[in-house]
């Protein structure tokens, strides 16, 4: 059975235009001056129990709208939406016992109380039975060794700490369903890591579905087998990662920073890739703003290594980055219809 | 999900970590206790004062204000230590944060009312009912049983007025960006309840007993232990009083509870 469905699903916000000062604010009062954002587009897409899904995007895209309306918080304008075959705006509370949610960089657990305390409250709450509860605790004690942090106050937890105690949380009552937004945002590479392998783990053995917004294209690679691409509130792309992989997995962008950069530089260097490296290298460039050359490559057509030693080779070069590719990047390529 | 029952033994649950967390800020406690001591032995000097000059202040005497002022202090006490989370919940609102309430299969008045619990409402709590035992003594005032249910009640009644009137203007976060003026607004009026209604004139009387309806918090129900003969009928209608305005209350919250939208995050 589909474990969430989703057809023609919308939100919009209305907000009003404030005007300024003492004269404006009356005015608001009494104003029907609004503007509409359309945060979710028609959206239609199905979950099957057991998925973890990437859900993901540039900033402001509706994936944070559309996870709040399928946990039952935002009422949607239009469409149909069904966890579990009800309306979790209609049945909150009900919702509520199988979902898991963690939200960004938000903590829900008790802020003064070691966290122990938090999962004891969180055990009544969804009268999970105390051998369940123990052997959660044991497992993700064996995952990501927790026990240390059992009786530290969530606030004196790191960021890190905070997040793999909050997915913890998540999953103690054993939910369906957990979303996750952005639950590596900030974190560095060895948390990152583990919160994955726990993630993972969990769905492995429980068969939970994961809903996964993430920034970093990291995580989708190492999580998910299926993602859905959303853009201002229409889905770009929902299917195999295999097919989208090859876009962020075979891009890198090489920023430079070149000595006595000029226009004539950009030229340059864009007519001396071609003539080293053939037409259809796949190479881009792009001058950003804070003076750094972007030079994009497909490493499944040029090896990375050669560009940048012809590159170092021809211009001085004073620095070097090497980043992957962005979220923004990777939305543009399908528009540019990559994926066709 | 969870029957009244489950929500109880939470609600101790919870309460019993908390505290044992505040344990750790016993100054806050202790100096916010002292504070608050204080600011109502100041509120009682003035009467003194005043009533150095005056010999009564619109028929009533001094021991007799001083019986409705403890009167005031009890019922304001579960405001104070069960609902003390209301004052925090424009900062939760406007960060976005309210967002968690919504999480768990809980009432979410419940669930977020109970991340707080005012230890030092107590100490007034216990002031309060000292001060009501020395000024009846000292007015001659006899309890027999069913008295002392009727002073249950009429505490009950009072708490939940004043629970309203809290709430109501806590929950105008939902919709106003800043909506410290409308508390700050709720927490005067609030202070006139331990006045004789009988001292205002017409329009006020009439607001404070129908619009905003504060005469119910302390000066009716002690209207009724002082002076039984010149009881108002209105005395009568204060559970209902006090149970309508709650459920209106409730009603304003889950208001904007479902109307909220929070923030872009
Ligand atoms: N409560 C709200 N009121 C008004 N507009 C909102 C509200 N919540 C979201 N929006 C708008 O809806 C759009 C989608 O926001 P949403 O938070 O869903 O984006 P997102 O994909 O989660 O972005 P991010 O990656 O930055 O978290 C944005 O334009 C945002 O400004
Ligand atoms: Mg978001």
């Amino acid at each position: 059975m589909t474990l969430i469905h989703i057809q023609g699903l919308s939100k919009h916000f209305k907000i009003l235009n404030r005007h300024e000062g003492l004269k404006g604010a009356v005015r608001d009062l009494f104003s029907g001056d609004y503007r509409t954002v359309q945060a979710v587009d028609g959206i239609s897409l199905d979950i099957e129990p057991g998925e973890i899904v990437g859900y993901i995007g540039p900033n402001g895209a509706g994936k944070s709208t559309t996870i709040k309306m399928m946990t039952g918080i935002l009422k949607p304008s239009a469409g149909v939406l069904q966890v579990n075959g009800l309306v979790p705006y209609d049945n909150r509370i009900r919702q509520a016992m199988i979902m898991g949610v963690v939200f960004g960089q938000r903590t829900q657990l008790w802020w003064d109380l070691p966290v122990i305390e938090s999962f004891k409250i969180l055990k009544e709450i969804y009268k999970v039975d105390q051998k369940m509860f123990d052997e959660h605790l044991g497992m993700f004690h064996e995952l990501v060794g927790l026990k240390a942090l059992y009786s530290q106050q969530a606030r004196t937890l790191s960021l890190g700490q905070r997040m793999l105690c909050d997915i913890t949380a998540s999953f103690l009552h054993n939910p369906q369903v957990v979303f996750l937004d952005e639950p590596t945002i900030g974190l560095d590479v060895s948390i990152k890591a583990k919160i994955r392998s726990l993630i993972l783990e969990l769905n492995r053995t429980r068969n939970t579905t994961i809903i996964l917004t993430t920034h970093d294209l990291g995580d989708v690679e190492a999580l998910c087998r299926r993602i859905i691409i959303i853009d201002k509130g229409k889905i770009l792309y929902d299917g195999d990662i295999k097919k989208v992989n090859a876009l962020f997995g075979a891009y890198r962008t090489l920023k430079l920073q070149i000595k006595d950069y000029s226009e004539a530089t950009l030229a340059a260097l864009q007519d001396r890739l071609t003539g080293t490296f053939g037409a259809g290298h796949g190479i881009t460039i792009a001058q950003t703003e804070d003076c750094w050359t972007d030079v994009t490559i497909d490493q499944a057509r040029t090896p990375l290594a050669d560009v940048l030693a012809f590159i170092m080779t021809n211009f001085t070069v004073e620095d070097v980055r090497i980043v992957e590719i962005s979220m923004e990047n990777v939305v543009r390529k399908i528009y540019d219809g990559a994926l066709k | 999900m969870l029957t009244l029952g489950e929500y109880i033994r939470l609600y101790f649950l919870i309460e019993a970590q908390y505290i044992k967390g505040q344990m750790q800020y016993r100054a806050d406690f202790l100096i916010s206790s002292v504070g608050m001591f204080f600011s109502s032995l100041a509120t009682l000097s003035i009467f003194v004062v005043l009533f150095n000059s005056i010999p009564d202040l619109a028929g009533w005497s001094l021991m007799e204000m001083v019986f409705i002022y403890a009167f005031y202090m009890i019922a304001i006490s579960p405001m104070q230590i069960l609902f003390d989370a209301v004052w925090f919940l424009r900062y939760k609102i406007q960060s976005g944060e309210f967002v968690k309430y919504y999480f768990r299969p809980m009432n979410i008045m419940f669930y977020f009312m109970s991340e707080r619990f005012d230890l030092k409402g107590l100490t007034q709590l216990a002031a309060g009912i000292a001060l009501l035992a020395y000024s009846s003594i000292r007015l001659g005032l006899v309890w027999p049983v069913g008295k002392v249910l009727i002073l249950i009640l009429a505490v009950f009644s009072a708490s939940l007025v004043l629970i309203s009137i809290a709430v109501m203007a806590g929950s105008s976060a939902f919709w106003v960006v800043n909506s410290y003026p409308v508390l700050a607004l709720a927490w005067k009026v609030r202070e006139f309840a331990p006045y004789p209604i009988t001292i205002f004139d017409g329009i006020f009387r009439f607001a404070f007993t129908f619009i905003l309806p504060i005469g119910f918090i302390a000066f009716y129900p002690a209207q009724f232990f002082l002076r039984p003969a010149e009881i108002s009928p209105l005395f009568y209608l204060a559970p209902l009083i006090g149970i309508g305005l709650f459920a209106l209350t409730y009603k304003v919250w889950d208001l904007g509870v479902n109307s909220w939208t929070g923030t872009g995050s």
